[in-house]
C-alpha cells in the first residue's frame, strides 16, 4: 500500500527549472558585449582610385597635378599651402565636372609621409575630385 | 491611534524584479544587432588629421591597417605583403553586386613613408575596392 502511494506521488511530482540566475547570466552577457564591441563610428575620407587603363588615360591628358615633396605641396608645379590647395581645387568646380575632367593627378616622393598624403587626398576628395596616382618610372 | 501609525511604518514594499531577465535579454539583442566586434583595437596606429573627414556610414567589406612597424593587417590578421591584401579584397568582392558593397577601410600610421602605404592603396584599388581612409578630425 505504502509502495503504491509513493509511486503515485513520484508520478505527480513537478520539476521546476531554476530561472533565478537568468538575469545574472543576461547581465554578464551585456557586459561582455559592451566591452568587446565598438559603437563609435570612425571618421573617414572616401577615395575611389582609378586603376589600369583608366589611370593611364588620365595621365595622358593635361590634368591638374598635385605634387608632394616631403612636407611641401605643389599644385601645377607652384608651391601652395594646404588651404591654398583647397582653394585652387574648389575653383576647378570638380563636383560639376564630368568624366576625366574630375581627375586630379597625385604625385609624391618616396619619403612623403602618410600625414601629408592623407591631407592632399582628403582635399581632392572633399572637392569632388577623383585621384589618379602617378606611377614612378 | 499611535499603534496604527506604527503598523503603517513597518509595511514593506517589494521591488518588482520578475521582468529584469527579460529587460536584460532585450538589451543583449540590441547590442548584438547594433554593434560589431572590434578587430583592430590593439593596433599601434597614430591617425592622420584632416578637417575633411566625415563619419563613415558605409558597410565595410574588409579592414586593412598598417601599424607603426609597417606591419600590414587584413581584418586584424597580419599579412606579408600588399599582394596578399589585393587577393584578400578581390576574394571578398567576388560576389558583390552593387557599389555600396565595395568599401574597404584603410588605417595607416601618419608617420609612415609612401613606399610603405602606397602599394597597399594600389592593391585595394586594383582589387576594385573603394578606399575609406581613416583619420581624425582637426583644423
Amino acid at each position: 500500500m505504502k509502495k503504491r502511494r509513493a509511486k503515485q506521488l513520484k508520478k505527480h511530482r513537478e520539476g521546476d527549472i531554476p530561472t533565478g540566475s537568468f538575469s545574472d547570466i543576461a547581465f554578464l552577457l551585456i557586459i561582455y558585449f559592451l566591452v568587446a564591441t565598438s559603437l563609435v563610428k570612425v571618421k573617414t575620407i572616401t577615395a575611389d582610385l582609378p586603376t589600369g587603363e583608366k589611370q593611364a588615360e588620365a595621365q595622358m591628358d593635361k590634368t591638374p597635378i598635385v605634387n608632394l615633396r616631403e612636407t611641401d605641396v605643389f599644385f601645377n608645379d607652384k608651391p601652395v599651402s594646404m588651404e591654398e590647395l583647397n582653394d585652387r581645387l574648389a575653383a576647378l568646380e570638380l563636383q560639376d565636372a564630368l568624366g576625366s575632367k574630375k581627375v586630379i593627378m597625385l604625385e609624391s616622393t618616396s619619403v612623403t609621409s602618410y600625414e601629408v598624403y592623407f591631407q592632399a587626398l582628403a582635399a581632392i576628395s572633399a572637392n569632388g575630385g577623383v585621384v589618379a596616382l602617378v606611377e614612378e618610372e | 491611534m499611535a499603534r496604527r501609525k506604527n503598523k503603517q511604518k513597518r509595511r514593506e514594499v517589494p521591488v518588482p524584479i520578475a521582468s529584469m531577465g527579460d529587460i536584460a535579454f532585450l538589451l543583449i539583442i540590441f547590442f548584438m544587432v547594433c554593434s560589431e566586434v572590434t578587430k583592430d583595437k590593439k593596433l599601434d596606429v597614430t591617425l592622420p588629421i584632416s578637417e575633411y573627414v566625415e563619419k563613415n556610414n558605409e558597410a565595410l567589406v574588409a579592414r586593412i591597417a598598417i601599424d607603426k612597424n609597417a606591419q600590414i593587417f587584413f581584418d586584424g590578421q597580419p599579412v606579408e605583403s600588399a599582394k596578399d591584401v589585393e587577393w584578400g579584397v578581390r576574394a571578398m568582392l567576388e560576389n558583390t553586386v552593387s557599389e555600396d558593397q565595395r568599401h574597404v577601410q584603410f588605417k595607416c600610421d601618419a608617420a609612415l613613408p609612401k613606399e610603405t602605404f602606397e602599394p597597399v592603396l594600389k592593391a585595394i584599388a586594383e582589387a576594385g575596392g573603394i578606399i575609406e581612409a581613416v583619420g581624425e578630425l582637426g583644423e
